[in-house]
């Protein structure tokens, strides 16, 4: 079966506009997804993680390279794949249930089955009572479910999440890991999670893709042979081989950091 | 007690205080009536020139002119705002011309605006008209430029064509600056009306203060000073604050 998302001797090079440097962010990055998949890709800060996401958006135009989402070429955004944002990117102007609808509202969706839909991201994220919130009336954690949400009603064949938990609180991300696994589970999305936190690479991924530091290729690929139906933080952590995993992954980041901040 | 009356209570005290002081001046003072008319003077000309039906006019007459300049300002100010806002090279371009022409005032623009449309109801309408103009074309821009690339990006990941883009983030996101640009060109445009009534002389509260110095009728002045103040702080009240307040305040863009 053909990959779900193919990328081939990926290469970006931009200009920082600040510094007038050149930055070469990817160089000679190769990447198979499959259909289904959950990928979650861990790299030292700066190597080009949220570029690559960039790029796969269609946000970014790559310097070189092929990018394929089944067979054909990326050339620009597409709700064909679904963004959330490692910022709050849900418009303050809507409240959850507008903001959640946003997506079908583009599509033409019809109003009753518009209202239908929303109604059961609502339940399924967990937001039921806030429906008619702006926002700023919502903790950073609930915001960042209306973005799930948001982009999960839409129904993407693939979701493409940007450290979409980096900016909750512990707790708050500990549920939400928990919720986005359950979600996999239940829709059987190709999903690519970017991220810095290993711990959360190593519990949400199928596979986990490891990036060297800058310019970023892929250092190594590590299969995570843990069901998903025993992805609960307790069940997770007891398992043997998850520290093991762990430890194994962290060593990899931590080659590629290169000694300071080396601590886990 | 309450803040809220305490507030007003103590608002009231500074008010009487002001007042009687002022009572005390215009009766002490070793001054011609028609410099300091006390309080009551003020008063009198208020209901007086109510009675006669002439503050009434005049002040419906400035009222009509601004709501006038304000309706067309959104009206041509907004969309050109938005337009130029879009296109990050004509904005480059505009901001310097925008700015200069925001800083040559509605009264600087009197003079030859005189000249071009002479001394009637057209060169108070167009002077008004372009003070209110330009702020509103001016902070509608910043208003675009402003709204976060994020918002943006997230629209068009859902598959969003441009025109949606432009009716579900970049009005609403510029709304702030929108805002901005009204309660600068109104304030701005008030003061520019009051000039031009003076200068023209057709009706309003600045004919009405110009032409009652020419009798020595102080207490006119300060009535017609007076309703200036307040007309703008009821404008504010009851029309600007409860437009914030149903969308920017409410979105939580601004601070409350």
């Amino acid at each position: 079966m053909p990959p779900k998302i193919a990328l081939r001797g990926l290469r970006h090079e931009y200009v920082n506009p600040f510094t007038r440097e050149r930055v070469l962010a990817l160089d000679g990055l190769d990447l198979e997804v499959g259909a289904g998949e959950f990928l979650t890709v861990v790299g030292p800060s700066g190597c080009g993680k949220s570029t690559l996401l960039g790029i796969l958006a269609g946000l970014i135009p790559p310097t070189r390279g092929a990018v394929l989402v089944d067979g054909r070429a990326v050339t620009g955004p597409g709700r064909d794949r679904g963004v959330v944002f490692q910022e709050f990117a849900i418009l303050p102007w809507r409240t959850v249930e507008r903001n959640i609808a946003h997506g079908l509202e583009i599509q033409g969706v019809p109003r009753a089955e518009r209202a239908a839909t929303v109604r059961r991201f609502v339940e399924l994220v967990g937001l039921t009572g806030f429906e008619r919130k702006y926002p700023h009336e919502l903790s950073g954690g609930m915001r960042q479910r209306v973005a799930v949400a948001r982009t999960l009603a839409a129904n993407p064949e693939v979701m493409l999440m940007d450290e979409p938990f980096a900016s909750v609180d512990a707790q708050t991300r500990i549920t939400l890991q928990e919720e986005l696994n359950a979600i996999a589970q239940a829709t059987g999305k190709t999903i690519l999670f970017v991220t810095h936190n290993v711990e959360e690479a190593v519990f949400l991924g199928d596979r986990c893709c490891v990036l060297s530091r800058r310019p970023g290729r892929v250092k190594a690929l590590v299969r995570v042979d843990i069901p998903r139906a025993r992805r609960t933080w307790t069940l997770f952590t007891s398992d043997p081989s998850f520290g093991a995993t762990k430890d194994h992954v962290l060593r990899l980041v931590r080659e590629e950091v290169g000694g300071e901040e080396s601590r886990p | 007690m309450t803040p809220r009356v305490e507030t007003a209570a103590l608002g009231l005290g500074v008010l009487g205080a002001a007042l009687g002081a002022w009572s005390l001046a215009a009766a002490t003072l070793p001054l011609p009536d028609y410099y300091l008319p006390p309080p009551t003077a003020v008063l009198g000309a208020l209901t007086d020139l109510t009675a006669k039906g002439i503050l009434p006019t005049y002040v419906a007459r400035s009222l009509e002119r601004i709501l006038l300049a304000a309706v067309t300002g959104l009206l041509v100010g907004v969309p050109i705002g938005l337009v130029l806002g879009m296109s990050g090279r004509v904005s480059q371009f505009c901001y310097p011309l925008l700015n200069f022409f925001q800083s040559v005032s509605g009264i600087a623009w009197l003079p030859l605006m005189l000249v071009w449309f002479g001394f009637g109801e057209r060169t108070i309408l167009v002077a008004v008209n372009y003070t209110v103009l330009f702020p509103l074309i001016f902070n509608t821009l910043l208003g675009v430029r402003s709204v976060p690339r994020l918002y943006v990006n997230a629209l068009r990941t859902m598959g969003a064509p441009r025109w949606r883009i432009v009716t579900d983030v970049l009005v609403p996101g510029a709304l702030p600056g929108i805002a901005t640009g009204l309660r600068l060109g109104l304030a701005y445009g008030w003061r520019a009306l009051i000039a031009a009534e003076m200068l023209v002389g057709a009706q309003g509260l600045g004919y009405m203060i110009f032409n009652a110095q020419s009798f020595h009728q102080t207490a006119r002045i300060m009535l017609g000073m007076g309703m200036i103040g307040v007309l703008w702080v009821v404008l504010d009240y009851f029309l600007l604050r409860p437009l914030e307040d149903a969308t920017i305040a409410r979105w939580g863009l601004v601070q409350r």
